[in-house]
């Protein structure tokens, strides 16, 4: 997906462990590192733990970084093994037998997704971090929120037809940026 | 009260104007987009703190990888004289691993040529080690004792290494757990390769160090 999220630059002086690198990586790279630690733990405390872990892991193997590369998978690689590390120590955690718990309590283990759904999340994600803000708000409020375009005009306060117009040129942009979900313009 | 629009109008909105019915394997690539944009993971916000914490827990982390690429001139410490700084504890691990130590000395004639104290990572809070390395015809006997390392789950080991200022590294050896003494072996010389680490590995064929470092310490010749 060519798309630039932070300079060669920067991720020169990370290669070099420049502390003030960091926070220019993780600007970049941050939000989408915390939807996969958050898609495999569906806990806001351990993705955060997950996130924390991953910059720190990349930060330790920073002299593998090539910052002529786009450092993405790299980054996706790690914060999907810090998460599924994370995944399984919760998994090993004492729990009680379950019959004592409800199928919905949290502390019913569950199984992770596989790495090429999380592959998917971090596209799909990045995708919607490309999109201009306001296309990204519609696409958000139909799909997560699923409501009508007349109920978005007037949630934002602007027109139906703007509305459309976005929605449009929004899942355009998706559809361009994941791959080949429409046909070509005619 | 909004209405909710169905999967078939999301579907409607990612496919846009199609005038041909999907084949399978687009209506699974749209099925799996329509799935994911409407989970709310696709959308979570980390907290705006999260940031500063990971700066923070990086640059925690940036003392021990400094050690790691520039290395600090030798101090001039002893066993003893470091067991009186560091305390009780780490001292008697010392003492113990100079007892080991000491005993292949005098089944191999060798003598304990550096010492090394390894310091935790932000992987490993709270654990800590120390090595002893003897010198014989056969090579390096790395003596470590290490403390506090946690068990790993299947199909993960610990492994240590010997590293130069610039990163490169040979290994010396992988162990499962700090309960017992680890006695490690390098061919290469900690006058070349003064660092040692240890790291956390999986068994997946992949020889190359994963880079998750729990302990890391400097040799120092004894």
């Amino acid at each position: 997906m060519p798309l630039e999220l932070v300079d060669t630059a920067a991720l020169e002086d990370f290669s070099r462990r420049d502390p003030g690198a960091v926070r220019a990586v993780y600007r970049a790279y941050g939000g989408l590192v915390y939807a996969v630690a958050y898609r495999v733990l569906g806990r806001p405390d351990l993705a955060e733990e997950a996130t924390q872990q991953t910059f720190v892991r990349a930060w330790q193997a920073a002299d593998r970084l090539d910052p002529n590369r786009d450092p993405g998978p790299w980054l996706a690689t790690i914060a999907k093994r810090a998460a599924l590390d994370i995944h399984r120590r919760e998994a090993r955690r004492k729990t009680n037998p379950l019959d004592d718990v409800a199928a919905d309590h949290p502390a019913v283990i569950t199984l992770p997704p596989d790495m090429d759904t999380l592959d998917s999340v971090w596209q799909v994600r990045r995708a919607i971090e490309a999109l201009p803000p306001d296309e990204a708000a519609i696409v958000r409020l139909q799909h997560l929120d699923g409501i009508t375009h007349t109920e978005i005009a007037a949630k934002l306060g602007i027109a139906l037809g703007t509305v459309k117009s976005r929605s449009h040129r929004a899942h355009t942009k998706l559809a361009a940026l994941l791959g080949h979900l429409r046909e070509p313009a005619s | 009260m909004m209405k909710r629009v169905s999967k078939a109008e999301r579907w409607a909105l990612i496919t846009g104007g199609r005038t041909r019915p999907l084949v399978p394997h687009e209506a699974t690539e749209v099925s799996l987009l329509a799935d994911l944009l409407a989970d709310p993971s696709t959308w979570a916000e980390p907290r705006a703190g999260l940031e500063e914490e990971v700066v923070h827990a990086v640059a925690n982390d940036a003392p021990t990888l400094h050690l790691a690429t520039e290395p600090q001139p030798a101090p001039p410490s002893r066993w003893h004289r470091r067991a009186a700084i560091i305390g009780g504890a780490a001292a008697a691990a010392i003492i113990m691993v100079a007892l080991v130590a000491g005993t292949f000395a005098r089944h191999t004639q060798a003598r304990i040529e550096y010492d090394a104290q390894l310091e935790a990572t932000a992987l490993v809070p709270g654990a800590h080690a120390s090595a002893g390395v003897l010198h014989s015809a056969a090579g390096f006997r790395v003596v470590l004792d290490a403390h506090d390392l946690a068990p790993l789950p299947p199909g993960h080991y610990y492994e240590a290494w010997l590293k130069k200022a610039d990163g490169t590294a040979v290994p010396i050896g992988t162990f499962s757990s700090s309960q017992d003494y680890v006695t490690l072996w390098a061919g290469a010389s900690p006058d070349q390769f003064p660092i040692m680490t240890v790291t956390i590995e999986a068994t997946d064929n992949n020889q190359a160090s994963s880079g998750q470092v729990v302990l890391v310490g400097q040799l120092h010749p004894v």
